[in-house]
């Protein structure tokens, strides 16, 4: 469904690397990421550590400083975002490429209303009234599943529940109507239930409006029910690439990396109970 | 079975103000099990536990431990008996004192002697390097955190560990180090848990009975069996089993 509906590629990313220039040395966070990512639902799975996040803030140039990004090749809709001024990269930020960060409770100003920082965000990027930015901020309110969007939208960040506040997220970072979401671990703090709503959001908007989406999580279980192809990140490295279908796949085992089946083995399954949970082996040579 | 009862709650009801957060909560727990508390955010589940713990006085009902009827105000024996584990292991940890202070208060506190074999020992069960002693929480990772908070509540040698989703803040291959961390553990000394959780499968693998709360009530209880089976009898735990399988399109 997604190969035939794409002509060119949203984001072509050719060997991404992401490296801390600390006194103790470099620390190289991604390590030559190579992806292409159409309209579709692409996820980036890793432990903590793995540069899953970095992947996503490179891309946005949010790499705080001491990081720098080097690519070969960092192309938005042919657009070279590597050689891209400042100023024109800022403006694709938020209205044409945007992330939904982590944690709500960091990422929202805490003293101004959150239906005042949705309404700022679509004010950044569209000519807007003040009254049309309201409605508008309450329509997406409602869009991701916000009961009482009026009773919410006067509410502060710390009023509101985690699942709330990510929502609130979701709606700040969907109201510019992106091409490319970045989404690190939007639904991790939610509930399950609260979780398949938000996910069912994204959803929406990848098939109707043919956004790209980069889903960035630990959670595989998640990911091979969501996703249409998974990057499977260890050590700042591409462990594999692979249709997510395949993730559940018995038959298609065999064939993958000793990673992804010790990521998979490392579960609880309320299918296949057992004894003791196999822990990871991580083998040095993975990273050569 | 009254004298293996190792936790018995009965109508337990606490309120915040308006908000009624636990309503008529019974349930009781054996000597050596382990049992499951799952439910939503809200759902009162970590109410129950921080009651149980005595970190709120302020709920009604009655709460028997190990055959002894709870006050309010719990004493110094209850604490030595029952210790609990948190969350957030970059938040239960405080961040300018090291393991070995951090495992020594309750020593202290308790006047237990032979503190420095006992902490020895117990960053020992709990798998971690002696040379991590002098280290500050900063200087560990999330999984080596939280196997401090397990040593801090092991120290004191309990007989009930109460855990407040141990593992919802690591990462998969963490998470089963230290399910199977607890899993020895609880093997090797008989001790009893009460896990909250929002994850069913974790809830599967660790427990051999639990309890779906929603809105502060027990909506069922039942065995990791019919858990596992997906044979629950209310609409309210299937739905979560649904949702648990991930995303449908």
């Amino acid at each position: 469904m997604t190969e035939n509906s794409v002509t060119s590629p949203l984001l072509e990313v050719d060997n991404l690397r992401v490296n801390f220039h600390t006194s103790t040395g470099i620390v190289r966070a991604v390590r030559g990421l190579s992806f292409t990512l159409g309209q579709e639902r692409l996820g980036i799975v890793g432990e903590s550590g793995s540069g899953k996040s970095m992947t996503g803030r490179a891309i946005l140039d949010l790499i705080p400083h001491p990081g720098e990004v080097q690519a070969d090749r960092l192309v938005y809709r042919g657009q070279d975002l590597l050689t891209m001024e400042r100023s024109k990269r800022r403006k694709l930020r938020g209205r044409h490429i945007s992330m939904v960060m982590q944690d709500p409770k960091f990422s929202l100003n805490p003293v101004v209303t959150v239906g005042n920082q949705i309404a700022e965000a679509y004010r950044v990027h569209h000519k807007a009234s003040r009254h049309e930015a309201r409605e508008r901020s309450l329509t997406m309110l409602e869009a991701v599943q916000i009961r009482e969007p009026a009773r919410v939208f006067d509410l502060y960040p710390h009023e509101v529940s985690g699942g709330m506040g990510q929502r609130v997220m979701i709606a700040m970072m969907l109201i510019a109507e992106p091409d490319i979401l970045i989404a690190d671990e939007p639904t991790s703090a939610l509930d399950v239930t609260v979780q398949l709503q938000v996910l069912k959001i994204l959803d929406d908007l990848v098939s109707s409006r043919g956004m790209g989406l980069i889903f960035i999580s630990h959670d595989l279980n998640l990911v091979r029910s969501f996703c249409d192809r998974v990057i499977v990140m260890y050590g700042g490295k591409a462990m594999e690439t692979l249709p997510a279908a395949e993730l559940a796949d018995a038959s298609a085992m065999g064939r993958r990396h000793p990673y992804t089946l010790g990521l998979l083995d490392c579960l609880p399954g309320l299918d296949h109970p057992k004894e003791r949970l196999s822990t990871l082996v991580r083998d040095p040579a993975w990273l050569q | 079975m009254s004298d293996t009862t190792a936790i018995s709650v009965s109508h337990l009801d606490v309120s915040f103000g308006q908000a009624h957060v636990v309503r008529d909560l019974s349930f009781t727990v054996s000597q050596g099990e382990s049992y499951g508390i799952v439910g939503e955010s809200g759902s009162g589940k970590s109410t129950v536990l921080r009651v149980l713990a005595g970190l709120n006085r302020d709920w009604s009902g009655a709460i028997s431990i190990q055959g002894k009827e709870q006050p309010k105000q719990r004493d110094k024996a209850f604490h030595r008996a029952v210790q609990m584990v948190f969350q957030d292991p970059y938040g239960s940890l405080h961040p300018k004192k090291t393991v070995d202070d951090a495992l020594a208060e309750p020593l202290a506190i308790h006047g237990i002697p032979d503190a420095q074999a006992r902490i020895a020992r117990a960053l020992a069960d709990v798998g971690l390097p002696a040379s991590f002693r002098y280290r500050y929480p900063h200087q560990l990772s999330g999984g080596q955190r939280q196997r401090v908070a397990i040593a801090r509540a092991l120290v004191l040698e309990p007989q009930i560990l109460l855990l407040d989703e141990p593992t919802s803040a690591l990462d998969v291959s963490i998470q089963a180090e230290v399910l199977n961390l607890l899993q020895a553990l609880r093997q090797e000394r008989n001790l009893t848990y009460i896990l909250v959780s929002h994850d069913l499968a974790v809830v599967a693998h660790m427990c051999g009975r639990l309890m779906v709360m929603q809105h502060g009530e027990g909506v069922e209880e039942m065995s990791a069996a019919t858990l596992s089976a997906r044979t629950p009898k209310t609409d309210y735990a299937r739905q979560l089993l649904v949702a648990s399988q991930g995303f449908r399109r």
